[in-house]
């Protein structure tokens, strides 16, 4: 039932977007020192909810449309982190930059803080609804 | 939530990376009079990922810097030869140091991460307390 309400969904789909680019944003700190290595992101949540409820018919990407299928029980499904192409290189080859994954964790700490407070919000609207407090 | 383990493993492991780089690195100024002591250098690398784990970071293998030695010129010193010199190290301290303080700064990035994961992930875990 839970799932059902559109502003959980999106909450959901806003906590987990968050968790996968923490990952990516860890995974660049982690290799800020790495010869070589080329940045990771991820898209911002707008735009994958842009092509989520694009033209109503969430035709564009693939739907799951049974339960058995891989990625069905949520929609929002965060992409996979991708390299970032024109980001500026170290000379070692490295195009991490430390400030601008700061800036990135600090941004997505807060989608994180904003999409658990909704969840906590709705949730408890449902039980001022059924009689509780 | 898997994501948020992803991060804590990944940052583990890059403070794990940048404390061996400054474990050579104090080994090198330990040495820095010793003669002959050649600068020990690592360089990190991404471990492959597999299936379910992220690609970690780890230090690769070790190795000198290939540098010149420099020639001291001290005839009491028992290495010395006829001339009255011998084989210093090629360590340079500034260097070290620099590197000691960009490894410094590098672990304090990977532990605030580590710890906004294990913030975000506290805070989910909370949700089911009320």
């Amino acid at each position: 039932m839970f799932a059902d309400l559109e502003i959980v969904r999106m909450a959901q789909g806003l906590a987990r977007h968050a968790a996968a680019r923490q990952e990516a944003v860890a995974r660049n700190v982690a290799n800020v020192n790495t010869p070589g290595y080329k940045q990771v992101g991820l898209p911002d949540f707008a735009s994958l909810h842009a092509r989520t409820v694009s033209s109503g018919s969430e035709a564009s990407g693939m739907r799951a449309t049974r339960a058995a299928h891989l990625g069905a029980g949520h929609d929002y499904a965060p992409p996979a982190p991708r390299v970032v192409a024109d980001a500026r290189q170290a000379p070692n080859g490295n195009s991490v930059s430390l400030e601008g994954e700061i800036m990135k964790a600090a941004e997505l700490r807060r989608d994180h803080d904003m999409a658990l407070a909704i969840y906590r919000t709705a949730t408890s609207v449902l039980r001022a609804g059924i009689g509780r407090r | 939530m898997s994501d948020l383990l992803h991060t804590m493993a990944l940052s583990a492991s890059g403070m794990k990376a940048q404390s061996t780089r400054l474990r050579h690195v104090s080994e090198n100024i330990a040495n820095v009079d010793t003669p002959g002591f050649r600068r020990k250098l690592v360089s990190f690398e991404a471990a492959p990922a597999g299936i379910g784990r992220p690609a970690l970071v780890e230090t690769g293998r070790v190795r000198f810097d290939r540098s010149e030695l420099p020639l001291i010129h001290d005839p009491g010193n028992p290495l010395a030869d006829e001339s009255g010199n011998y084989r210093g190290s090629n360590v340079d301290l500034v260097v070290e140091i620099a590197d000691a303080r960009q490894a410094q700064r590098s672990y304090e990035a990977n532990l605030k991460m580590f710890d906004q994961a294990r913030q975000m992930t506290s805070n989910l875990l909370d949700l089911l307390r009320n």
